[in-house]
This record gives structure tokens, C-alpha cells and sequence, in this order.
């Protein structure tokens, strides 16, 4: 044991010098590895923080918040039928439904068109009618003034909650409440500004106005249009699927639909946009770690071509050091571990490399946080490269210890 | 004395040959051969005698294509590589005519370097390095390179790192072949003084001055060996 340990220590140590007498070859001999290492530790490290952020953004929006919206069979819609989810079905599953929190309807202002404006700037937006509850809901706080409130609705006040693009983008003085914008034609009074949530997936999440839903369904006018979404949160010990079972009882029943008839609704949920991204990302980050894993195997065809010519180079050398005592076993373990030794080299600086990279990347991505390296990318970083040096180290090792000395000594 | 018990080389039938193309060459051609401890043998012969391919088959540093090789009663043939790497370090010293240093290291490395393939802390290498190199008149050389040095000082570093190990034989390939006369004789004064140290000494060397130091000369003629003649005490010192 203790024999073997020196013999570890000895080599390591003329391996170490041997890399040291040729520092620049030596360098250059673990540029592969340190691509390859870095190139997966910049895309492990930008996928890991995109999802990061997607999700904790996702998280923001709330993942237990479910939709209920109007689904259409495709057969039916090209028969020219519509579905519809109307305000007596969420009046009904508000009084009727259990283990939800809160529940709220929203409808678009589709009479009102998408533009608005406020002193001479003009800019396209949408416009949603909800009630109060909303807040609760979808999270939504104001930074100025105050949400839409229970008189607001009652009375179909005209009064406007508007995200900070909007603002932003119309050019609005620094507190706008009491200001009046112009939806096509209307005057709305701002009672309050959202708080800036951000983009996701490059949508901007701040360019909204919302209005009573009383007022929009009146300026929307005819009841053919009255089509609504419906969104809950489900209490935070309940079952969604047992909740999503009574819903669509009551609204079948509501809506007459036979057995064999399709839902005219259908229920989304962040939880499944947040399962569908971290696929993409799972897959995204697979394929990029094959392509790289491809420039790792070149790292490691190159330190095995340079270990071949350092061994013919030191023929003499490993000759001179037979001819003292040394056994094949202490040459194969200096050459193998000069390999190691290159090999973990590149994979040390590769991991700066990617690290570096990741963080420049990250902070040219608006609104993405802080570089995460996983401790697996860590870690297999390193079983590769520790691989890649035994394996391609071996060859040439083997090669060494198996030099006859007097045919070493003999070579110039 | 004669006793063939205190024989450390015994070489029976040894030949060599080297494949060639259209025929194999016989370097060495049933060579018979023993050698007491405390010799003190000079090697001749013409160039292309076989005269390097024995001494390398005494050092272990290659085997013989027939013939048994007895070292310190143990035939060489049975050793594995790595016993045979054990031999390389303990049991014989092994000087080069081209001296065979490490060109990139200091004359204490250079000389340490046997030590490093033993079990043996630094210090204790160090050590053994100095008194080596103090044998050979060299101590204030120690942080030099090879390359710093002159011919006769580079076989002195050669020949403290042969007698690092304290070795019972020590092998010279010609070691004063690349030196001149001087430094020559300087070198030789050194190998009688490790013959009368108890060392067994086997030289290769074209030159009669150099062989009369020895107490035996072997002359080899195209791998046989031609003659072997032991001479008188009193003959022995006045080259
Ligand atoms: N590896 C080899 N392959 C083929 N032939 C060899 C090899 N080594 C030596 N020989 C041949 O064996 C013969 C003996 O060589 P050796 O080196 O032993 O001669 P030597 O007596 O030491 O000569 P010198 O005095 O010139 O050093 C030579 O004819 C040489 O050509
Ligand atoms: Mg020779």
C-alpha cells in the first residue's frame, strides 16, 4: 500500500515536470477538452437558467391557476358551430363548485378593438373585462392607485387598470391614475397601474387594461358574443382532477349535453406548460450535450496523438530511466497520469471557460438571473475528462512501459 | 578464491543474433564466461566485436538469444520484467560511454534518480546523492546541468549515479571513450579506487593504458571470445 503510494507520488511528479517542460505544447495539447468541457458547461448553464427563470416566472403566474375556456370539436367548427362559455356558467360553478378559492370571469372587449390612446400617442394592446377577484386570481398587484373593485363592476364604472407598458408606452406622467385614455372612442378614467412583471418567452406580460366586466359586456353589447373564461385557483389541499370532475358535471348538465357528446369546454393549466417547457429543455440540453460530447472525443484523440509523440520523443529518456531500475509499472503510471493530468487540466479550465461564457450570455438575456452550472454537469464534466485521459492516456502509457531498453537507449 | 561458489557472473553458451533481412547476424557466439567478486575485468576487442552487446546482456538491459545467464546464482532468464527492473536497480551499475544524463536535470536529480524507482524518503536520497557525488569529487557541482559541465565531470555524475545504489557491479561501456588522456587516467584512478573498495568491475575499452589498470583482459574477435588473461599481482599498478 505504502509502496504503491509512493510510486503514485513519484510519477505524478515526473509527469508533472514533464508537462511543465513543454508548457505551451501542453496547453494547446488540452484546447479540445477545454471546448468541449466549456461548450457543455455554457449550454448546460443557459438552458438551466432559462428554465430556471421560466419556471420561477411560471411559478409567479401561479401553476395551480387553472383556465376554463370554450373548447370546439374540430368535426362541429366546420360545420360553422361555436361553443360558448357564458357568464350563467360562471355565475353557476361559482355558487356550485367546491374546494376552489377564488374564481373570476374575464371577457374581451372585442367591440372596443385593441387600440388605445391617450394624448397624441397611440398603442395596440389588449383590453379585458374581469371583476374583482381577478386580482386574487391571476396575482396582480397595483404599484400605483388600486385594482378594479366590487362598485367599480356594480356601477359599469369606466375606469381603467392598466399594466406599465401601457403606461410606458403612451407616454403617461409618472403616476397616471386619474388620467383619461381613449378606447375607441371611449373614455376610461386609470385607477391604477399594475406592478412590472416582465416578458416570458418574449411576450411582454405588462401591456393590459382592464376594465370592469360589467362595463365591457354592456359596450360589447349583444348576448351572441358573450363568451367568457373562467379562471380558479383550487384550494391548496384539493384534488385538481376531482375539482375539474364536478366542474364538467355541472356544466354538461348546464349545457344538456348527451353521453356521447364532446365538452364544450376545456380546462389549461400552467402546470402543463411548465412540464411541456422542461421537455424541451431536457431535450434541448441532451442533444447539445451529444453534439458536444463529439469535440470531447477529438480533445481526447489529441491528447492521445501528443502522449504518442511525447513517447517517441523520450525514447531515450524512458530508456535512460529503465536502464536506473524503473519497472514498466512506474512508466505506465507516469505516462498514463501526464495524460490524466492534461486531460483534467482542460476540463478545469473548460469549466471557467463555460463559466465565463454562461455568465456573458446571461447577461446579455433580458431578465434572465444569476448562471447556474448543476453539480451533475460538475461532475460529469470530470468523469468524462478523467475518462478521456485513462482511455486515450492508455495507448501511449502501454507503449512506454513496453520499450526495450537497450532499443530506448539506442534511439537519438 | 578460485572457488566457483564466489563466481557473481557465470555465462554459459550465450549467443546473440540479430534478425536481418536475408540473414540472422551472431553478435556473440557461444560465449563462456565467469566472474569472481572483486574482478577487475577489462573487455577488448575490435569495433564490432560484441563487446557492447555482452556488457548489455551483463547489465540486463537486453537478453541473450541462447545460453544461460547465472547473476548472484539466479538465472537471469526466469526474471520478470519488473524483477529484472529490480536487478537494473540494486544489483548492477551501469556506465555509458555517451554518459546518458538527463539533459534537463540538475547533477543531484541526475544522481538521485536510481533512489526515485526504491521505497526511499527524500531526505535519505539526498543524502545518499551527496555522498555519491562527494566519492566522485563533484560536491561542488550539485545544482549544475549537465550541459554546464565537462566531459570528464559528466561521466563523474554518471558514475555517482551507478554508485548511488551501492551496487556490487559496476558495468562501463567505455566509460572514458569520449574523454581525453587526462581525464581519462583521473576517471581510471576512480575505478581502481572502487575496485579496492570491494567492487566487482567490468570495463569496454579499445585502449591498452586503460585495460592495464584491470587485472584480467578478455579480448573478444567477432563474438568469441579470443583470449582471457589474468595477470600477476605485481604487474598490476605500473601504467
Ligand atoms: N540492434 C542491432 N541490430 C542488428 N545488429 C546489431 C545490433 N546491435 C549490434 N549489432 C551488430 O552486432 C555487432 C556487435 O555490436 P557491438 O555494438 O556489440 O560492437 P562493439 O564491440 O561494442 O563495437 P564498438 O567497439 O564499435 O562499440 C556489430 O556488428 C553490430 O552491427
Ligand atoms: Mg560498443
Amino acid at each position: 500500500m505504502l509502496k504503491t503510494m509512493h510510486i503514485f507520488f513519484e510519477a505524478s511528479k515526473a509527469a508533472m515536470q514533464a508537462i511543465t517542460a513543454h508548457g505551451m505544447r501542453s496547453a494547446l495539447t488540452t484546447l479540445g477538452i477545454v471546448i468541449g468541457v466549456g461548450a457543455v458547461i455554457t449550454v448546460v448553464a443557459i438552458m438551466e437558467g432559462l428554465s430556471a427563470n421560466i419556471t420561477s416566472q411560471l411559478d409567479d403566474l401561479g401553476s395551480d391557476m387553472v383556465t376554463l375556456r370554450a373548447y370546439t370539436d374540430p368535426e362541429q367548427e366546420m360545420l360553422g358551430f361555436s361553443n360558448k362559455v357564458s357568464y350563467e356558467d360562471f355565475l353557476l360553478l361559482k355558487s356550485k363548485a367546491d374546494n376552489v378559492t377564488d374564481m373570476t370571469a374575464t371577457m374581451r372587449a372585442f367591440s372596443l378593438g385593441s387600440s388605445v390612446q391617450y394624448g397624441r400617442s397611440t398603442t395596440q394592446t389588449q383590453i379585458i373585462g374581469t371583476d374583482s377577484s381577478y386580482q386574487n386570481v391571476v396575482h396582480i398587484y397595483p404599484e400605483l392607485g388600486r385594482f378594479l373593485s366590487e362598485s367599480d363592476d356594480l356601477k359599469r364604472r369606466r375606469v381603467a387598470f392598466i399594466g406599465s407598458s401601457v403606461a410606458k408606452k403612451l407616454k403617461m406622467p409618472p403616476d397616471p391614475t386619474g388620467q383619461f385614455i381613449n378606447l375607441s372612442g371611449d373614455w376610461f378614467r386609470v385607477i391604477g397601474v399594475a406592478e412590472t412583471r416582465g416578458s416570458l418567452f418574449g411576450f411582454d406580460q405588462d401591456n393590459y387594461i382592464i376594465a370592469p366586466f360589467s362595463t365591457i359586456r354592456s359596450l360589447n353589447g349583444s348576448q351572441a358574443t358573450d363568451n367568457i373564461d373562467i379562471m380558479f385557483r383550487p384550494q391548496s389541499d384539493a384534488s385538481l382532477t376531482d375539482i375539474k370532475i364536478q366542474m364538467r358535471q355541472i356544466l354538461r348538465q348546464k349545457h344538456k349535453l348527451l353521453d356521447d357528446d364532446p365538452d364544450h369546454f376545456e380546462f389549461h393549466s400552467a402546470e402543463k406548460t411548465k412540464k411541456q417547457f422542461a421537455s424541451i429543455t431536457t431535450s434541448v440540453t441532451l442533444v447539445a450535450s451529444g453534439v458536444v460530447s463529439i469535440s470531447l472525443l477529438v480533445g481526447g484523440i489529441g491528447i492521445m496523438n501528443i502522449m504518442l509523440v511525447s513517447v517517441t520523443e523520450r525514447t531515450k529518456e524512458i530508456g535512460i530511466a529503465k536502464a536506473l531500475g524503473a519497472t514498466p509499472q512506474f512508466i505506465l503510471l507516469q505516462f498514463l497520469i501526464e495524460a490524466l493530468i492534461l486531460s483534467l487540466f482542460g476540463g478545469v479550465m473548460g469549466l471557467l471557460l463555460g463559466y465565463g461564457l454562461a455568465s456573458m450570455v446571461s447577461m446579455m438575456m433580458p431578465g434572465s438571473s444569476s448562471v447556474l452550472v448543476p453539480l451533475w454537469a460538475i461532475g460529469l464534466s470530470f468523469g468524462f475528462t478523467t475518462a478521456i485521459g485513462v482511455i486515450f492516456g492508455l495507448a501511449p502509457a502501454i507503449k512506454a512501459a513496453k520499450l526495450n531498453p537497450v532499443d530506448a537507449l539506442r534511439y537519438e | 578464491m578460485n572457488d566457483s561458489t564466489t563466481n557473481v557472473i557465470e555465462l554459459k553458451h550465450i549467443t546473440k543474433n540479430y534478425p536481418m533481412a536475408d540473414e540472422d547476424f551472431l553478435a556473440l557466439n557461444d560465449v563462456n564466461l565467469s566472474i569472481k567478486k572483486n574482478d577487475y575485468v577489462a573487455i577488448t576487442g575490435p569495433s564490432g566485436s560484441g563487446k557492447s552487446t555482452l556488457m548489455n546482456i551483463l547489465g540486463c538491459l537486453d537478453q541473450p538469444s541462447d545460453g544461460e545467464y547465472w547473476l548472484d546464482k539466479q538465472n537471469v532468464a526466469t526474471k520478470t520484467e519488473t524483477q529484472l527492473a529490480e536487478i537494473r536497480n540494486k544489483g548492477v551499475g551501469f556506465i555509458f560511454q555517451s554518459f546518458n544524463l538527463l539533459p534537463r536535470a540538475s547533477v543531484l536529480q541526475n544522481v538521485m534518480q536510481p533512489l526515485v524507482y526504491r521505497m526511499m524518503p527524500a531526505a535519505e536520497r539526498k543524502k545518499l546523492a551527496l555522498e555519491a557525488l562527494e566519492r566522485v569529487g563533484l560536491s561542488s557541482k550539485v545544482t549544475s546541468l549537465p550541459n554546464q559541465l565537462s566531459g570528464g565531470q559528466r561521466q563523474r555524475v554518471a558514475i555517482a549515479r551507478a554508485l548511488v545504489t551501492k551496487p556490487a557491479i559496476i558495468l562501463g561501456d567505455e566509460p572514458t571513450g569520449n574523454l581525453d588522456s587526462k581525464t581519462s587516467r583521473d576517471i581510471m584512478a576512480l575505478f581502481d579506487q572502487l575496485h579496492q573498495q570491494g567492487h566487482t568491475i567490468i570495463l569496454v575499452t579499445h585502449e591498452a593504458d586503460i585495460a592495464n589498470h584491470c587485472q584480467r583482459i578478455i579480448r573478444l574477435v567477432d563474438g568469441v571470445i579470443e583470449s582471457d588473461i589474468r595477470k600477476q599481482q605485481g604487474e598490476l599498478s605500473h601504467a
